[in-house]
């Protein structure tokens, strides 16, 4: 007898039939850690990278278009709290890394000196990364023992953020240009005119609860000074003639009331907007909030910001301390596949830098700084000269994160008075070299 | 005169409770407005316009609510877990005799000295072995040693009268029940003050959840708002910044609200 065939039968055999159908095959899946914040509200669907804006919105959008435009590979982002290191430890330690991380290239040395990144040298060469074609400063940035262990994204360097109006009332504006110190003495000069005639301070700094603009003055002026401070990446040298005039000029200028007091990051930055002194000591990732500003009509700075790279003001060389972030790839075992995946999206992000540097740092690569339409973003062109002057320090030099707190603590304690300039100089090189002796 | 005298001590209270919620208001007030006027000075918070739109970014954050879920789950995980190991260890020290008693009891009191940062590498280190990062287990585990917990719940047994359990054993309950239908309903406004104290710390812990939890599905809320923040959050994000605060206290405040009776009681009973 032919039974006729149960009504399951026929569904069943075609969802049988379905899941014998050829299957896309699953894309490489990528784990991303960056810091840079998070800003899916506005940005999480986006992949326009030419409509977003700042560092959040540009590095959300690229990575929404990388995965847009690459369906075998799926870039997954893990956000992290700046600056991120300590978390990224945790997951070396776990044997757990993420694929590619942001770092700094000040602290590529801690990571690279331990093997816990991976140098990039041949699958960049491999995914057509040429490193002849960074910056002579992002090359120097992410290089230690002649390998290249990141792939730099930007350069950034403190700069002098300048009030034109104010500095018009002082008469320190020529050909609408500003006149800026080409000796301390100038310097001093200078300031002391600026404040004669607009009542308020020339300068304004992050002074208080400052982890790092100090240092940031402090290393470029040695190095305009030709002063060889990290002779041996392992040894600072302080205690010199060198650093002994930079202490005492800003000691100088603070003595005198030629800086605004008291004033953390915040309170500095807000200054600056709302035209509370001449210069801000600060760095490239402003830019952008000040150029905006000085659209506004009711804004201090309407129609008088200009930017420029720390004067010269000692005669040695033209150098500005500089760093950068990049992208490193943690020592961990991975398939062939997703190797090569990693580097597609190290060459996505090098292509797309002309769009990173919307953010108000430096372009890391060299065909980007001469491009027109890097050099017709405002202010570009004033800060270009940063590619030929800017310096890191040593790449042998490790812990530098915290070496710039000693400094800025030892710092700020010589320079508000609290300590003589000798004792600050001794206690930052004792306790920078403390660190280094004990280096694994 | 003695009108006078008499509301001294309300207005000291008024002006304590307004200096108390000033820092409270000011952030509430902070996060409704917007990012870009609290660059140019943090006056204009007193003034309209007013935004959501602080809100709408942390709310248009997909992740947000995984966060909240999981902040959650590991609370009230860990909350259950030292309730029960705390009062079955504290009804053992306070009631049962045993062999290496009062030296157990003493080590167990040696953890209230050891600070976590002592332990946190090797912990790290036998989490990892165990593949124990990034789960559940991993952020649960480590709170349910909780030597305050079972000091507190000792303590509370040791108070109650023996005569109570007495009386059951001679109605033939054994320990077990005892502890269970006469001491532990007796001992409901520890087990609270308790329950609530380990909840808050856990809901706020930010340290452990930052490197055990490294990847971002398993972040609890603090790891994760904290995470959405921009460099410089405190300058150009002000307003975000204080959005999150609001934002992450909400629950607390919800738990504050329902439990403020036992709260209160909690905190009198361990004063006294």
């Amino acid at each position: 007898m032919i039974r006729r065939p149960a009504r399951w039968v026929l569904p069943a055999m075609i969802v049988a039939l379905g899941a014998c159908a050829p299957k896309s095959p699953q894309p490489v899946e990528i784990t991303l850690q960056r810091f840079f914040g998070a800003c899916e509200a506005q940005y999480g669907a986006s992949a326009d990278v030419a409509a977003a804006e700042g560092e959040c919105g540009i590095i959300t959008t690229l990575i929404n278009q990388f995965n847009a435009q690459n369906p075998d590979i799926h870039v997954k982002v893990n956000v992290v709290y700046w600056p991120g290191y300590d978390q990224l430890s945790a997951e070396l330690a776990a044997g757990n890394p993420p694929d590619l991380v942001t770092m700094h290239q000040s602290v590529i040395s801690d990571y690279s000196q331990r093997r816990l990144i991976l140098p990039l040298d041949e699958g960049m060469r491999s995914a057509g990364i040429d490193a002849a074609n960074f910056t002579r400063v992002a090359r120097e940035g992410v290089t230690r023992g002649g390998r290249v262990y990141a792939l730099p994204f930007d350069n950034w360097a403190p700069l002098w953020h300048i009030n034109m109006n104010l500095f018009r009332a002082a008469g320190l504006v020529r050909g609408g240009q500003p006149v800026l110190p080409r000796s301390p003495e100038e310097l001093l000069q200078q300031a002391r005119q600026f404040v004669r005639a607009t009542g308020k301070p020339y300068f304004i700094q992050s002074m208080v609860n400052e982890p790092s603009a100090y240092a940031r003055n402090l290393f470029t002026f040695l190095m305009q000074q030709n002063s060889d401070f990290f002779a041996d990446p392992r040894h600072i040298k302080l205690q010199t003639p060198e650093a002994r005039r930079v202490l005492q000029l800003f000691a100088q200028i603070y003595a005198e009331g030629l800086t605004g007091k008291n004033q953390d990051y915040t309170a500095a930055t807000g200054a600056f907007l709302n035209g509370q002194g001449g210069v801000y000591l600060v760095g490239t990732w402003l830019i952008g909030t000040y150029e905006e500003a000085s659209k506004r009509p009711d804004s201090p700075l309407a129609g008088g910001y200009a930017v420029v790279p720390y004067p010269q003001l000692y005669a040695g060389r033209d150098v500005t301390y500089a760093d950068g972030h990049s992208w490193v790839v943690p020592n961990a075992k991975r398939s062939e596949l997703k190797t090569r995946a990693i580097f597609r999206v190290l060459r996505f992000l090098q292509d797309n830098d002309f769009q990173w540097s919307r953010t108000g740092h430096l372009p890391a690569y060299q065909a980007v700084i001469d491009s027109a339409r890097w050099r017709s973003l405002p202010h570009r062109d004033e800060i270009a000269k940063l590619v030929n002057s800017a310096a890191p320090l040593p790449a042998g030099v490790q812990r530098q994160f915290l070496i710039q707190q000693i400094i800025s603590e030892e710092m700020e304690s010589a320079i508000t008075g609290q300590k003589p300039v000798d004792s600050a100089l001794a206690d930052a090189e004792r306790r920078v070299n403390d660190i280094l002796f004990n280096l694994l | 005169m003695t009108k006078v005298r008499n509301r001294i001590p309300g207005a000291a209270l008024a002006a304590a409770s307004l200096a108390m919620a000033a820092p409270l208001l000011w952030t509430l007030l902070l996060s409704l407005k917007a990012n870009g006027e609290l660059l140019r000075g943090t006056q204009s918070a007193f003034s309209p316009p007013y935004t959501l739109q602080n809100y709408h970014e942390i709310l248009g954050h997909s992740a947000v609510f995984g966060w909240l879920l999981n902040s959650a789950i590991v609370s009230l995980a860990v909350t259950l877990g030292v309730l029960t190991l705390s009062s079955l260890a504290g009804y053992g020290f306070a009631r049962l005799r045993f062999p290496g008693r009062g030296a157990l009891f003493v080590i167990v009191l040696f953890g209230l000295a050891i600070p976590e940062q002592s332990v946190i590498i090797a912990r790290h280190q036998m989490f990892s072995a165990l593949h124990l990062h990034n789960t559940y287990a991993g952020l649960i585990l480590p709170g349910l040693a909780a030597p305050f917990g079972v000091f507190l719940m000792t303590q509370y047994f040791r108070a109650l009268p023996r005569e109570l359990e007495e009386a059951a054993w001679l109605d033939g309950a054994s320990h077990f029940k005892t502890f269970r239908r006469i001491l532990l309903p007796l001992s409901l406004p520890a087990q609270v003050t308790l329950g609530i104290f380990t909840f808050l710390s856990t809901w706020n812990d930010y340290w452990w959840p930052l490197i055990s939890a490294t990847n971002s599905d398993r972040y609890t809320l603090t790891v994760g708002i904290a995470s959405s923040q921009m460099n410089f959050a405190q300058t150009n994000g002000l307003g975000f910044l204080m959005a999150q605060a609001v934002f992450a206290s909400l629950p607390i405040l919800a738990v504050y609200v329902i439990f403020q009776r036992y709260i209160v009681a909690g905190v009198a009973r361990a004063a006294s």
